[in-house]
């Protein structure tokens, strides 16, 4: 069989020298989208069994319906990812000044808009029961910023952190249909912590003295919530990763804050010793 | 004394040591708990502590599925593989023993690697888990694929393989069905195997079953130029179909050769057979 090597590359060779209806063999095989090449080579010309039509054109129609979905899904993310850059730019005046309700209430209102949307998400998919993480990707993102500031508008209400099954309700999603993610929660919380360091230092400037304490109190409860978790080494791994160095820069925060006694009398964290020092 | 203690607690802070290093004391009245020690940090907010908690066995759980899903998707690929490679050692003389094995060989992997799989999936998470065991899913839908197609002739359907699968499942759960995407990468990867196939058989003298392989081949690329745009992320597809015309290009060219030469094809190096397109052609040393 060896010897027949180089006699079939020299067929080959010999092959494309000719120039045989150049247009079929030279143009199409190089660009995919343009029509196959009219087969000049087969002597046998059959009609394509129908059988293969038939399976395939059931395939096309069936793949040009979950193209026509997708495309409907992504309109609906689309407006969910406006919905959520108002609220987002809501929030970012808490940024400016000690909070205001009014701040808080305007981006509450903001979310019911939000809730429509995925109420209207949930039905495009309800048609594919079973489907959602087909599809996932398409909303995955958009869900973690959504996540992100429900919990840190969560957090400026109440001061703990939003749970999963509380930030479902509040999109008004429910996990029998069409629920909430855990991972894409707990990422939202990560891009939440993101927020903590320069909320806490726009704070301390505004004249809050006592928000790097509590700031810190909760970052390191959810730090060490977090390390609880047994993560692979995925994009959830790493934005947890981020979270040590919001962390450290809140410590430095209240450190900076403590040491020169700006901290409110008896409010400090477990320092004996430094209370009451000036 | 105090006094070096609060700034050792200082210097801990500003070295930014991990936060069991901190204290927490979360709620309790300041001036009753003069004595409080470093407490290592697990006084974490208990609502939260519990949330994460089951958030950890969520994850566990998903992941753990995962690895078990990865492991026998593995075992599908290799033992579809070995399938795969029993077609190719087919020739004129043993043809139906070797179609025979592989059948078996086949059957084998359905009833011991596919059905592993349908265990460890449990009738869920088939989307979320899809990469976990696609590629092995793509092997078999290729072994199948090739192993009916040496059998038959025709292109085994989706269908049909997915009825075979059925009784791997539990009735109580749902069934493992292969979906449109892995069967059509599969069957991509089908089409290298057919090129490996129809050389072969050209080099062992069965020019007719080459040309049938060619016209095979030739209708699945067909078949799926129309197809493959409209795939969910359709990027590894399209290179997929970039090889495929290579390869029916290659059958192509391989029986145009027969075709031209005809019954010269097969002789042997050095003939003084002036006709003989191997005529000046040095013998080499196998």
């Amino acid at each position: 069989m060896q010897y027949l090597k180089p006699a079939f590359r020299k067929a080959a060779f010999y092959c494309h020298s000719l120039t045989l209806n150049p247009t079929s063999v030279v143009l199409f095989p190089f660009r995919f989208r343009l029509a196959p090449p009219v087969s000049r080579f087969s002597s046998s010309m059959a009609v394509p069994p129908s059988s293969l039509d038939k399976q395939f054109d059931a395939f096309r129609v069936q793949l040009e319906e979950s193209g026509t979905l997708r495309d409907r899904i992504r309109s609906v993310v689309s407006e969910i990812e406006s919905s959520t850059r108002l609220i987002y730019a809501t929030l970012l005046l808490v940024h400016h000044s000690r909070p205001t309700p009014d701040v808080l209430e305007k981006a509450k209102s903001q979310i019911n808009v939000l809730k429509e949307q995925y109420k209207q998400l949930a039905e495009v998919v309800g048609g594919c029961p079973g489907q959602y993480y087909r599809y996932h990707g398409d909303w995955r993102s958009e869900t973690q910023s959504v996540v992100s500031m429900l919990a840190f508008m969560h957090w400026l209400e109440t001061g703990s952190l939003l749970e999963h099954k509380e930030a479902e309700e509040k999109l008004g999603l429910n996990s029998s249909d069409f629920g909430l993610d855990v991972e894409d929660y707990l990422i939202g919380v990560c891009f939440m912590s993101n927020e903590l360091p320069r909320y806490v230092v726009n704070q301390v400037t505004a004249g809050d003295y006592d928000c790097p304490r509590k700031v810190l109190k909760f970052l390191t409860d959810l730090h060490a919530a977090f390390r609880m978790l047994n993560l692979r080494n995925d994009f959830l791994r790493k934005k947890f990763d981020g979270m040590k160095y919001d962390l450290r820069k809140v410590e430095e925060v209240y450190y900076d804050v403590k040491i020169r006694g700006l901290t409110p009398n008896g409010e400090s964290i477990g320092d004996q010793g430094i209370q009451g020092q000036s | 004394m105090l006094h070096s203690f609060s700034s050792l607690q200082r210097f801990s802070v500003f070295m930014a040591s991990k936060p069991q290093r901190f204290h927490q004391i979360a709620g309790t009245n300041f001036q009753s708990s003069t004595k409080r020690v470093r407490t290592m940090a697990t006084a974490i907010e208990p609502a939260m502590k519990d949330s994460f908690s089951r958030y950890a066995e969520y994850l566990n759980d998903l992941n753990d599925k995962r690895d078990r899903v990865v492991k026998a998707s593995r075992d599908v690929t290799m033992n579809s593989k070995k399938v795969i490679f029993q077609v190719h050692r087919m020739s004129k003389y043993n043809k139906v023993e070797v179609l025979e094995k592989a059948e078996k060989d086949l059957v084998a992997v359905t009833d011991q690697y596919m059905s592993r799989l349908v265990k460890e999936l449990q009738g869920t998470d088939f989307w979320k888990l899809r990469r976990a065991y696609s590629p092995g899913i793509q092997e078999y839908v290729e072994a199948a694929t090739f192993c009916g197609f040496c059998k038959n002739g025709t292109l085994l359907k989706l269908d049909e393989i997915n009825k075979t699968l059925l009784p791997l499942s539990d009735p109580s759960l749902q069934p493992l069905q292969i979906n449109i995407l892995d069967y059509l990468l599969g069957v991509a990867d089908l089409t290298g195997e057919l090129m490996r196939l129809a050389i072969g058989m050209i080099s062992d003298g069965e020019l007719e079953f080459a040309e049938k392989i060619c016209t095979f081949a030739r209708d699945i690329y067909r078949e799926l130029t129309l197809v493959v745009p409209h795939m969910d992320d359709s990027s590894d597809m399209k290179t997929k179909m970039d090889i495929m015309l290579q390869s029916v290009m290659k059958i192509e060219n391989a029986c145009f050769s027969v075709h031209v030469r005809g019954s010269e094809y097969i002789p042997l190096l050095g003939s003084n057979d002036t006709s003989s397109f191997l005529v000046g052609v040095p013998d080499i040393e196998i």
